[in-house]
Protein backbone atom coordinates (compact mmCIF):
# COMPACT_ATOMS: atom_id res chain seq x y z
CA UNK A 1 0.00 0.00 0.00
CA UNK A 2 1.49 3.38 -1.23
CA UNK A 3 0.33 5.94 0.74
CA UNK A 4 -1.12 9.45 -1.00
CA UNK A 5 -2.80 9.83 -4.57
CA UNK A 6 -1.39 7.60 -7.45
CA UNK A 7 -1.94 7.54 -10.93
CA UNK A 8 -0.88 4.93 -13.17
CA UNK A 9 -1.86 5.64 -16.91
CA UNK A 10 -4.95 7.36 -16.21
CA UNK A 11 -6.77 8.07 -19.35
CA UNK A 12 -10.25 9.43 -19.72
CA UNK A 13 -12.64 10.41 -23.26
CA UNK A 14 -15.59 12.32 -23.32
CA UNK A 15 -17.23 10.97 -26.03
CA UNK A 16 -14.77 10.80 -29.01
CA UNK A 17 -12.30 13.40 -27.24
CA UNK A 18 -9.61 12.17 -25.20
CA UNK A 19 -9.36 14.76 -22.33
CA UNK A 20 -6.67 12.67 -20.44
CA UNK A 21 -4.14 10.15 -21.81
CA UNK A 22 -1.61 7.98 -19.72
CA UNK A 23 -1.38 10.23 -16.67
CA UNK A 24 0.69 8.98 -14.64
CA UNK A 25 1.49 10.96 -11.30
CA UNK A 26 2.22 9.99 -7.38
CA UNK A 27 1.82 12.96 -5.21
CA UNK A 28 2.47 11.49 -1.51
CA UNK A 29 0.33 12.33 1.49
CA UNK A 30 0.85 16.49 3.16
CA UNK A 31 1.88 17.59 -0.31
CA UNK A 32 0.60 21.00 -2.30
CA UNK A 33 0.89 20.31 -5.51
CA UNK A 34 -0.14 23.11 -8.18
CA UNK A 35 -2.33 21.63 -11.34
CA UNK A 36 -1.12 23.46 -14.34
CA UNK A 37 -2.40 23.75 -17.55
CA UNK A 38 -4.24 26.47 -20.51
CA UNK A 39 -7.98 25.90 -20.41
CA UNK A 40 -8.97 22.77 -22.04
CA UNK A 41 -6.34 20.23 -20.74
CA UNK A 42 -8.30 18.51 -18.78
CA UNK A 43 -7.53 19.83 -15.36
CA UNK A 44 -10.85 20.11 -14.42
CA UNK A 45 -11.09 16.53 -15.31
CA UNK A 46 -8.46 15.17 -13.31
CA UNK A 47 -10.11 16.83 -10.31
CA UNK A 48 -13.18 15.15 -10.89
CA UNK A 49 -11.66 12.17 -11.40
CA UNK A 50 -9.79 12.15 -8.27
CA UNK A 51 -13.43 13.28 -6.43
CA UNK A 52 -14.82 10.11 -7.39
CA UNK A 53 -16.97 12.39 -9.66
CA UNK A 54 -16.50 10.43 -12.93
CA UNK A 55 -14.90 7.25 -13.37
CA UNK A 56 -11.78 6.72 -15.28
CA UNK A 57 -11.56 5.33 -18.75
CA UNK A 58 -8.30 3.76 -18.51
CA UNK A 59 -5.38 2.85 -15.95
CA UNK A 60 -6.01 3.02 -12.07
CA UNK A 61 -5.86 5.73 -9.94
CA UNK A 62 -5.81 4.77 -5.72
CA UNK A 63 -6.05 6.92 -2.84
CA UNK A 64 -4.11 5.15 -0.17
CA UNK A 65 -3.69 1.84 -2.52
CA UNK A 66 -7.33 1.52 -2.60
CA UNK A 67 -9.37 2.42 -6.19
CA UNK A 68 -11.44 5.19 -6.26
CA UNK A 69 -14.63 4.43 -7.32
CA UNK A 70 -16.92 7.25 -6.33
CA UNK A 71 -17.30 10.65 -3.83
CA UNK A 72 -16.00 9.79 -0.20
CA UNK A 73 -15.47 11.95 2.57
CA UNK A 74 -11.88 11.25 2.36
CA UNK A 75 -11.59 13.59 -0.58
CA UNK A 76 -12.76 17.33 0.14
CA UNK A 77 -14.07 19.72 -3.46
CA UNK A 78 -13.96 23.10 -3.73
CA UNK A 79 -15.18 24.09 -6.61
CA UNK A 80 -14.58 27.57 -8.58
CA UNK A 81 -17.96 28.99 -8.69
CA UNK A 82 -18.56 28.41 -4.59
CA UNK A 83 -21.40 25.88 -4.90
CA UNK A 84 -22.88 26.95 -1.51
CA UNK A 85 -26.71 25.94 -1.39
CA UNK A 86 -28.07 29.20 -1.48
CA UNK A 87 -31.30 28.44 0.37
CA UNK A 88 -28.75 27.41 3.53
CA UNK A 89 -27.30 29.96 5.71
CA UNK A 90 -23.48 30.14 5.46
CA UNK A 91 -23.11 27.86 9.08
CA UNK A 92 -25.96 25.14 8.02
CA UNK A 93 -23.72 24.71 4.85
CA UNK A 94 -20.68 24.20 6.93
CA UNK A 95 -22.92 22.11 9.49
CA UNK A 96 -24.22 19.98 6.52
CA UNK A 97 -20.74 18.72 5.94
CA UNK A 98 -20.15 18.05 9.67
CA UNK A 99 -23.15 16.07 9.85
CA UNK A 100 -22.14 13.82 6.85
CA UNK A 101 -18.23 13.55 9.04
CA UNK A 102 -19.57 13.19 12.66
CA UNK A 103 -23.25 11.89 12.47
CA UNK A 104 -22.57 10.63 16.41
CA UNK A 105 -22.22 14.50 17.36
CA UNK A 106 -25.36 16.59 18.59
CA UNK A 107 -26.92 19.36 16.26
CA UNK A 108 -25.80 22.17 18.77
CA UNK A 109 -22.32 20.91 18.78
CA UNK A 110 -21.81 20.73 15.02
CA UNK A 111 -23.54 24.16 14.88
CA UNK A 112 -20.84 25.65 17.15
CA UNK A 113 -18.24 23.97 15.35
CA UNK A 114 -19.06 25.29 12.14
CA UNK A 115 -18.62 28.59 13.77
CA UNK A 116 -15.46 27.71 14.84
CA UNK A 117 -14.77 26.96 11.13
CA UNK A 118 -16.12 30.13 10.26
CA UNK A 119 -14.01 32.35 12.38
CA UNK A 120 -11.42 30.76 11.47
CA UNK A 121 -11.52 31.87 7.94
CA UNK A 122 -12.47 35.43 8.64
CA UNK A 123 -16.11 34.86 8.54
CA UNK A 124 -17.60 34.94 12.57
CA UNK A 125 -19.92 37.75 11.81
CA UNK A 126 -21.34 36.34 8.98
CA UNK A 127 -22.55 32.96 9.71
CA UNK A 128 -26.49 33.57 10.02
CA UNK A 129 -26.32 34.94 6.43
CA UNK A 130 -26.99 33.80 3.18
CA UNK A 131 -24.72 33.14 -0.10
CA UNK A 132 -26.82 35.48 -1.71
CA UNK A 133 -25.75 38.28 1.21
CA UNK A 134 -21.90 37.28 0.62
CA UNK A 135 -19.12 38.84 -1.33
CA UNK A 136 -17.34 36.18 -3.74
CA UNK A 137 -14.14 36.02 -1.86
CA UNK A 138 -16.84 35.85 1.41
CA UNK A 139 -18.44 32.89 -0.50
CA UNK A 140 -15.06 31.15 -1.06
CA UNK A 141 -13.83 31.73 2.35
CA UNK A 142 -17.13 29.69 3.66
CA UNK A 143 -16.57 27.22 0.60
CA UNK A 144 -13.02 26.10 1.71
CA UNK A 145 -14.44 25.77 5.61
CA UNK A 146 -16.94 23.42 4.09
CA UNK A 147 -14.18 21.43 2.73
CA UNK A 148 -11.95 21.87 5.98
CA UNK A 149 -15.13 21.07 7.88
CA UNK A 150 -15.54 17.51 6.06
CA UNK A 151 -12.33 16.67 7.35
CA UNK A 152 -10.95 14.92 4.43
CA UNK A 153 -7.04 14.12 3.74
CA UNK A 154 -7.00 15.41 0.61
CA UNK A 155 -8.41 18.76 -0.45
CA UNK A 156 -8.93 19.13 -4.44
CA UNK A 157 -9.65 22.89 -5.48
CA UNK A 158 -10.54 23.58 -8.89
CA UNK A 159 -9.98 27.59 -9.55
CA UNK A 160 -11.40 28.33 -6.43
CA UNK A 161 -10.24 32.01 -6.46
CA UNK A 162 -10.29 31.96 -10.33
CA UNK A 163 -13.06 34.57 -10.10
CA UNK A 164 -11.82 36.80 -7.49
CA UNK A 165 -10.53 40.16 -7.93
CA UNK A 166 -6.50 40.33 -7.36
CA UNK A 167 -6.56 41.99 -3.77
CA UNK A 168 -9.16 39.42 -2.48
CA UNK A 169 -7.26 36.53 -4.24
CA UNK A 170 -4.01 37.49 -2.76
CA UNK A 171 -5.36 37.58 0.63
CA UNK A 172 -7.30 34.06 0.05
CA UNK A 173 -4.32 32.50 -0.96
CA UNK A 174 -2.06 33.40 2.20
CA UNK A 175 -5.14 32.37 4.50
CA UNK A 176 -4.91 29.05 2.53
CA UNK A 177 -1.47 28.27 3.19
CA UNK A 178 -2.06 29.63 6.73
CA UNK A 179 -4.27 27.32 7.22
CA UNK A 180 -2.46 24.10 5.52
CA UNK A 181 0.63 24.92 7.14
CA UNK A 182 -0.62 24.80 11.03
CA UNK A 183 -2.38 21.69 10.36
CA UNK A 184 -0.84 18.48 12.01
CA UNK A 185 -0.66 16.36 9.52
CA UNK A 186 -0.83 18.61 6.62
CA UNK A 187 -3.40 17.82 3.91
CA UNK A 188 -2.57 16.73 0.67
CA UNK A 189 -4.04 19.42 -1.73
CA UNK A 190 -4.35 19.50 -5.49
CA UNK A 191 -4.96 23.23 -6.44
CA UNK A 192 -5.85 23.61 -10.17
CA UNK A 193 -5.45 27.19 -11.35
CA UNK A 194 -3.92 28.48 -14.76
CA UNK A 195 -2.23 31.44 -13.11
CA UNK A 196 1.51 30.97 -12.67
CA UNK A 197 2.00 33.07 -10.44
CA UNK A 198 -0.51 31.39 -8.14
CA UNK A 199 0.54 27.78 -9.40
CA UNK A 200 4.44 28.82 -7.83
CA UNK A 201 3.26 30.84 -4.58
CA UNK A 202 0.90 28.06 -2.98
CA UNK A 203 2.26 24.82 -4.36
CA UNK A 204 5.07 22.36 -3.57
CA UNK A 205 5.30 21.51 -6.68
CA UNK A 206 4.16 21.74 -10.39
CA UNK A 207 2.02 19.49 -12.27
CA UNK A 208 1.59 21.38 -15.53
CA UNK A 209 -1.28 19.68 -18.02
CA UNK A 210 -0.54 19.97 -22.13
CA UNK A 211 -3.27 19.80 -24.08
CA UNK A 212 -5.20 17.83 -26.68
CA UNK A 213 -4.85 15.30 -25.36
CA UNK A 214 -4.41 16.36 -21.36
CA UNK A 215 -1.05 15.06 -20.87
CA UNK A 216 1.73 15.59 -18.23
CA UNK A 217 4.35 18.02 -19.95
CA UNK A 218 5.97 19.64 -17.22
CA UNK A 219 6.35 18.18 -13.22
CA UNK A 220 8.92 20.58 -11.46
CA UNK A 221 9.48 21.47 -7.39
CA UNK A 222 9.02 24.13 -6.36
CA UNK A 223 12.23 25.44 -4.68
CA UNK A 224 10.97 28.05 -2.51
CA UNK A 225 10.85 27.99 1.52
CA UNK A 226 8.16 28.40 3.87
CA UNK A 227 6.67 30.17 5.15
CA UNK A 228 6.61 31.81 2.16
CA UNK A 229 6.64 35.81 2.40
CA UNK A 230 4.94 37.15 -0.88
CA UNK A 231 6.68 40.50 -0.29
CA UNK A 232 10.59 38.91 -0.83
CA UNK A 233 8.99 36.13 -3.26
CA UNK A 234 8.99 39.06 -5.85
CA UNK A 235 12.72 39.45 -5.91
CA UNK A 236 13.54 35.68 -5.69
CA UNK A 237 15.76 34.49 -8.85
CA UNK A 238 14.44 31.07 -8.46
CA UNK A 239 10.86 32.29 -8.63
CA UNK A 240 11.63 34.09 -11.92
CA UNK A 241 13.46 31.18 -13.27
CA UNK A 242 10.73 29.02 -12.90
CA UNK A 243 8.38 31.46 -13.94
CA UNK A 244 10.26 31.28 -17.10
CA UNK A 245 10.77 27.77 -17.50
CA UNK A 246 6.68 27.05 -16.95
CA UNK A 247 5.75 30.11 -19.20
CA UNK A 248 7.61 28.43 -21.89
CA UNK A 249 6.51 24.77 -21.32
CA UNK A 250 2.37 26.66 -21.69
CA UNK A 251 3.08 28.61 -24.57
CA UNK A 252 5.18 26.13 -26.57
CA UNK A 253 2.49 23.25 -25.63
CA UNK A 254 0.24 26.09 -27.54
CA UNK A 255 2.05 26.50 -30.29
CA UNK A 256 2.39 22.67 -30.83
CA UNK A 257 -1.45 22.59 -30.80
CA UNK A 258 -1.63 25.31 -33.45
CA UNK A 259 0.48 23.99 -35.86
CA UNK A 260 -1.57 20.56 -35.45
CA UNK A 261 -4.63 22.20 -36.30
CA UNK B 1 -50.36 25.82 -20.41
CA UNK B 2 -47.31 28.07 -20.71
CA UNK B 3 -49.26 30.86 -21.89
CA UNK B 4 -51.89 30.30 -18.86
CA UNK B 5 -48.15 30.26 -16.74
CA UNK B 6 -47.68 33.60 -17.80
CA UNK B 7 -50.46 34.67 -17.12
CA UNK B 8 -51.00 33.58 -13.80
CA UNK B 9 -47.18 34.96 -13.37
CA UNK B 10 -48.29 38.45 -15.32
CA UNK B 11 -47.99 40.72 -11.94
CA UNK B 12 -47.89 44.53 -11.69
CA UNK B 13 -44.08 44.84 -11.66
CA UNK B 14 -43.65 47.01 -8.57
CA UNK B 15 -41.14 50.02 -9.92
CA UNK B 16 -41.19 49.39 -13.27
CA UNK B 17 -38.27 51.41 -14.90
CA UNK B 18 -40.99 53.16 -16.84
CA UNK B 19 -40.00 56.36 -15.16
CA UNK B 20 -36.79 56.52 -17.24
CA UNK B 21 -38.89 56.10 -20.40
CA UNK B 22 -40.30 59.08 -19.40
CA UNK B 23 -38.24 61.69 -18.86
CA UNK B 24 -39.09 64.43 -17.02
CA UNK B 25 -41.62 63.67 -14.18
CA UNK B 26 -41.52 60.46 -12.06
CA UNK B 27 -44.74 59.97 -10.61
CA UNK B 28 -44.68 60.21 -6.96
CA UNK B 29 -46.65 58.00 -4.20
CA UNK B 30 -49.63 59.53 -4.98
CA UNK B 31 -49.55 59.81 -8.62
CA UNK B 32 -48.65 55.57 -8.25
CA UNK B 33 -51.64 54.82 -5.66
CA UNK B 34 -53.99 57.05 -8.38
CA UNK B 35 -52.35 55.17 -11.21
CA UNK B 36 -52.77 51.41 -9.39
CA UNK B 37 -56.69 52.68 -9.06
CA UNK B 38 -57.69 53.98 -12.31
CA UNK B 39 -59.16 51.53 -14.42
CA UNK B 40 -61.44 50.95 -11.32
CA UNK B 41 -62.63 54.16 -11.26
CA UNK B 42 -63.36 54.28 -14.70
CA UNK B 43 -64.91 50.64 -15.30
CA UNK B 44 -66.79 51.86 -11.85
CA UNK B 45 -68.23 55.00 -13.39
CA UNK B 46 -69.41 53.56 -17.16
CA UNK B 47 -71.25 51.01 -14.99
CA UNK B 48 -72.82 54.16 -13.07
CA UNK B 49 -73.92 55.78 -16.09
CA UNK B 50 -74.88 53.08 -17.46
CA UNK B 51 -76.88 51.60 -15.09
CA UNK B 52 -78.80 55.31 -14.28
CA UNK B 53 -79.19 56.00 -17.96
CA UNK B 54 -79.62 53.01 -20.01
CA UNK B 55 -83.35 51.61 -20.49
CA UNK B 56 -82.62 48.57 -19.27
CA UNK B 57 -86.42 47.74 -17.56
CA UNK B 58 -87.39 46.97 -14.02
CA UNK B 59 -85.05 44.10 -12.93
CA UNK B 60 -82.14 45.40 -15.31
CA UNK B 61 -79.04 42.43 -15.84
CA UNK B 62 -77.05 45.25 -14.79
CA UNK B 63 -78.23 46.86 -11.66
CA UNK B 64 -76.59 49.78 -10.13
CA UNK B 65 -73.88 50.05 -8.03
CA UNK B 66 -75.43 50.94 -5.28
CA UNK B 67 -78.09 48.50 -5.42
CA UNK B 68 -75.25 45.83 -5.85
CA UNK B 69 -73.64 47.25 -2.52
CA UNK B 70 -76.55 47.06 -0.55
CA UNK B 71 -77.46 43.14 -1.71
CA UNK B 72 -73.68 42.48 -1.14
CA UNK B 73 -74.05 43.66 2.08
CA UNK B 74 -77.24 41.99 2.44
CA UNK B 75 -75.84 38.75 1.69
CA UNK B 76 -72.42 38.84 3.42
CA UNK B 77 -73.48 36.15 6.32
CA UNK B 78 -74.56 33.84 3.25
CA UNK B 79 -71.51 34.21 1.14
CA UNK B 80 -69.70 33.93 4.57
CA UNK B 81 -71.34 30.45 4.84
CA UNK B 82 -70.74 29.98 1.20
CA UNK B 83 -66.83 30.20 1.89
CA UNK B 84 -66.56 28.30 4.30
CA UNK B 85 -68.51 25.82 2.65
CA UNK B 86 -65.92 26.37 -0.59
CA UNK B 87 -62.92 26.54 1.63
CA UNK B 88 -63.92 22.49 2.86
CA UNK B 89 -63.28 21.62 -0.33
CA UNK B 90 -60.67 23.84 -2.07
CA UNK B 91 -58.65 23.36 0.75
CA UNK B 92 -58.36 19.50 1.11
CA UNK B 93 -58.18 19.01 -2.73
CA UNK B 94 -55.48 22.08 -3.54
CA UNK B 95 -53.31 20.35 -0.02
CA UNK B 96 -53.59 16.67 -1.17
CA UNK B 97 -52.25 18.20 -4.77
CA UNK B 98 -49.29 20.20 -3.30
CA UNK B 99 -48.29 17.41 -1.41
CA UNK B 100 -48.68 14.72 -4.17
CA UNK B 101 -47.50 16.75 -6.64
CA UNK B 102 -44.25 17.84 -4.74
CA UNK B 103 -43.32 14.59 -3.40
CA UNK B 104 -44.22 12.29 -7.00
CA UNK B 105 -42.83 15.55 -9.33
CA UNK B 106 -39.32 15.29 -7.03
CA UNK B 107 -38.98 11.57 -7.17
CA UNK B 108 -40.01 11.44 -10.75
CA UNK B 109 -37.83 14.48 -11.81
CA UNK B 110 -34.60 12.69 -10.09
CA UNK B 111 -35.02 9.48 -11.62
CA UNK B 112 -34.20 8.82 -15.20
CA UNK B 113 -35.82 5.10 -15.21
CA UNK B 114 -39.18 6.96 -13.54
CA UNK B 115 -39.10 9.89 -15.83
CA UNK B 116 -39.38 6.74 -18.74
CA UNK B 117 -42.26 4.94 -17.22
CA UNK B 118 -44.23 8.23 -15.65
CA UNK B 119 -43.69 10.87 -18.41
CA UNK B 120 -45.68 9.71 -21.37
CA UNK B 121 -48.76 8.94 -18.81
CA UNK B 122 -48.46 12.30 -17.77
CA UNK B 123 -48.14 13.76 -21.50
CA UNK B 124 -51.42 12.32 -21.74
CA UNK B 125 -53.41 12.41 -19.06
CA UNK B 126 -52.02 16.12 -17.71
CA UNK B 127 -53.99 18.12 -20.28
CA UNK B 128 -56.94 16.55 -20.13
CA UNK B 129 -59.53 19.05 -19.20
CA UNK B 130 -60.36 18.52 -15.83
CA UNK B 131 -63.98 19.72 -15.84
CA UNK B 132 -65.04 16.78 -18.33
CA UNK B 133 -64.14 14.49 -14.64
CA UNK B 134 -66.77 16.71 -12.89
CA UNK B 135 -70.46 14.44 -14.00
CA UNK B 136 -68.78 11.04 -13.48
CA UNK B 137 -66.66 12.06 -10.55
CA UNK B 138 -70.23 13.26 -8.63
CA UNK B 139 -71.72 9.94 -10.20
CA UNK B 140 -68.76 7.83 -9.14
CA UNK B 141 -68.38 8.81 -5.41
CA UNK B 142 -70.55 8.76 -2.56
CA UNK B 143 -70.69 12.17 -1.84
CA UNK B 144 -70.79 15.81 -3.72
CA UNK B 145 -68.05 17.18 -1.40
CA UNK B 146 -66.20 14.07 -2.07
CA UNK B 147 -66.46 14.12 -6.10
CA UNK B 148 -65.59 18.19 -5.91
CA UNK B 149 -62.38 17.51 -3.97
CA UNK B 150 -61.48 14.83 -5.81
CA UNK B 151 -61.93 17.51 -9.17
CA UNK B 152 -60.06 19.90 -7.52
CA UNK B 153 -57.41 17.99 -6.50
CA UNK B 154 -56.92 16.51 -10.23
CA UNK B 155 -57.03 20.12 -11.37
CA UNK B 156 -54.20 21.24 -9.16
CA UNK B 157 -52.08 18.27 -9.22
CA UNK B 158 -50.87 18.49 -13.01
CA UNK B 159 -49.41 22.06 -12.99
CA UNK B 160 -47.74 21.57 -9.94
CA UNK B 161 -46.45 17.72 -10.65
CA UNK B 162 -45.21 19.13 -14.03
CA UNK B 163 -43.32 22.05 -12.26
CA UNK B 164 -41.73 20.21 -9.99
CA UNK B 165 -40.19 17.80 -12.68
CA UNK B 166 -39.28 20.45 -13.93
CA UNK B 167 -37.54 22.14 -11.48
CA UNK B 168 -36.04 18.80 -10.78
CA UNK B 169 -34.74 18.89 -14.19
CA UNK B 170 -33.18 21.93 -13.79
CA UNK B 171 -31.25 21.28 -10.90
CA UNK B 172 -27.47 22.54 -11.25
CA UNK B 173 -24.57 20.19 -11.90
CA UNK B 174 -22.68 21.98 -9.46
CA UNK B 175 -25.92 21.47 -6.90
CA UNK B 176 -25.34 17.56 -7.83
CA UNK B 177 -21.74 17.63 -7.44
CA UNK B 178 -21.90 18.89 -3.99
CA UNK B 179 -24.65 16.53 -2.49
CA UNK B 180 -21.93 13.73 -4.04
CA UNK B 181 -19.55 15.13 -2.27
CA UNK B 182 -20.93 15.70 0.90
CA UNK B 183 -22.58 12.07 1.03
CA UNK B 184 -25.90 12.65 1.21
CA UNK B 185 -28.62 9.89 1.29
CA UNK B 186 -31.43 10.30 -1.40
CA UNK B 187 -33.82 11.23 1.22
CA UNK B 188 -31.12 14.23 2.16
CA UNK B 189 -30.50 14.90 -1.13
CA UNK B 190 -34.52 15.47 -2.06
CA UNK B 191 -35.15 17.19 1.13
CA UNK B 192 -32.20 19.37 1.57
CA UNK B 193 -30.91 19.91 -2.17
CA UNK B 194 -33.71 19.05 -4.76
CA UNK B 195 -36.78 20.10 -2.95
CA UNK B 196 -35.40 23.87 -2.20
CA UNK B 197 -33.94 24.30 -5.56
CA UNK B 198 -37.02 23.40 -7.39
CA UNK B 199 -38.93 25.55 -5.02
CA UNK B 200 -39.11 28.80 -7.95
CA UNK B 201 -40.83 26.10 -10.20
CA UNK B 202 -42.73 24.30 -7.95
CA UNK B 203 -44.54 28.07 -6.78
CA UNK B 204 -45.31 28.11 -10.57
CA UNK B 205 -47.00 25.59 -10.60
CA UNK B 206 -49.19 26.10 -6.99
CA UNK B 207 -49.80 29.50 -8.52
CA UNK B 208 -51.61 27.70 -12.09
CA UNK B 209 -52.97 24.66 -9.60
CA UNK B 210 -54.89 27.53 -7.21
CA UNK B 211 -56.72 29.42 -10.06
CA UNK B 212 -57.32 26.15 -11.47
CA UNK B 213 -58.61 24.98 -8.02
CA UNK B 214 -61.32 28.17 -7.93
CA UNK B 215 -62.50 27.59 -11.37
CA UNK B 216 -63.00 23.90 -10.92
CA UNK B 217 -64.95 24.26 -7.54
CA UNK B 218 -67.30 26.75 -8.81
CA UNK B 219 -67.83 24.67 -11.90
CA UNK B 220 -68.24 21.50 -9.75
CA UNK B 221 -70.55 23.65 -7.71
CA UNK B 222 -72.97 24.66 -10.34
CA UNK B 223 -73.60 20.71 -10.58
CA UNK B 224 -74.80 19.48 -7.34
CA UNK B 225 -73.62 21.71 -4.26
CA UNK B 226 -76.11 23.02 -1.79
CA UNK B 227 -73.52 25.54 -0.50
CA UNK B 228 -70.87 27.49 -1.91
CA UNK B 229 -69.69 30.57 -3.72
CA UNK B 230 -70.56 29.31 -7.58
CA UNK B 231 -73.67 27.94 -5.96
CA UNK B 232 -74.70 31.22 -4.67
CA UNK B 233 -74.34 32.37 -7.93
CA UNK B 234 -76.20 30.24 -9.99
CA UNK B 235 -79.01 29.89 -7.04
CA UNK B 236 -79.39 33.97 -7.56
CA UNK B 237 -79.22 33.89 -11.39
CA UNK B 238 -82.27 31.12 -11.48
CA UNK B 239 -84.33 33.59 -9.67
CA UNK B 240 -83.01 36.28 -11.75
CA UNK B 241 -81.97 38.39 -8.89
CA UNK B 242 -79.06 40.03 -10.50
CA UNK B 243 -78.26 42.18 -7.89
CA UNK B 244 -77.45 39.05 -5.62
CA UNK B 245 -75.79 37.53 -8.34
CA UNK B 246 -73.39 40.44 -9.25
CA UNK B 247 -72.66 40.83 -5.59
CA UNK B 248 -71.04 36.79 -6.18
CA UNK B 249 -69.49 37.23 -8.86
CA UNK B 250 -67.45 40.42 -6.98
CA UNK B 251 -67.58 38.55 -4.19
CA UNK B 252 -66.02 35.53 -5.57
CA UNK B 253 -63.57 37.68 -7.37
CA UNK B 254 -62.05 38.76 -4.13
CA UNK B 255 -62.00 35.58 -2.57
CA UNK B 256 -59.23 34.50 -5.12
CA UNK B 257 -57.68 37.25 -5.25
CA UNK B 258 -56.89 37.18 -1.22
CA UNK B 259 -56.05 33.29 -2.12
CA UNK B 260 -53.49 34.19 -5.08
CA UNK B 261 -52.29 37.06 -2.31
CA UNK B 262 -51.71 35.02 0.30
CA UNK B 263 -49.70 31.98 -1.36
CA UNK B 264 -47.47 34.75 -3.32
CA UNK B 265 -46.75 36.19 0.10
CA UNK B 266 -46.06 32.74 1.04
CA UNK B 267 -43.72 31.92 -2.02
CA UNK B 268 -42.02 35.19 -0.91
CA UNK B 269 -41.07 34.44 2.12
CA UNK B 270 -39.78 30.89 1.30
CA UNK B 271 -37.51 32.24 -1.66
CA UNK B 272 -36.01 35.47 0.31
CA UNK B 273 -32.56 33.29 -0.57
CA UNK B 274 -33.23 33.89 -4.27
CA UNK B 275 -31.02 36.57 -5.82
Amino acid sequence: MSPGLKLEGVGFAYDTTQVLQDINVTIPEGQFVSLLGASGSGKTTLLRLAAGLDPVDSGRLTWNGAPIVGPSLERGVVFQDYALFPWLSVVDNVEIAIAKAKPTVRKAERLAEAARYLGGLGLGAAIGKYPGELSGGMRQRAAIARALALGSPLLLMDEPFGALDPVNRARLQDLLLEVWEVATPRKTIIFVTHDVDEAIYLGDRLVVLGSSPGRVIADLEVPLQRPRERRSLLDSHSLHALREQVSATLVQDTLQRLKAA
Amino acid sequence: MSDFIALVELQVPAAVPAASAEPGLAPGWLGRALESVVVWIVLLLAWWVASVHLPLGDNPLLPSPLITARALWESLPELWAGTLSSLTILIPGFALATLLGIVSGLTVGTSARLQRIFLPFAKVAGPVPPTVYIPYAIAILPTFKLSAIFVVFIGAFWPIFQNAVAGAHALGQRYRDNARILGLTRFEYQRRVVFPAALPHIFTGMAVGLAFSFILLTVAELFGANAGLGRFVQYYADFADYPKMVAGILYTGLVTFLAMTILDGVRRRSLFWLK
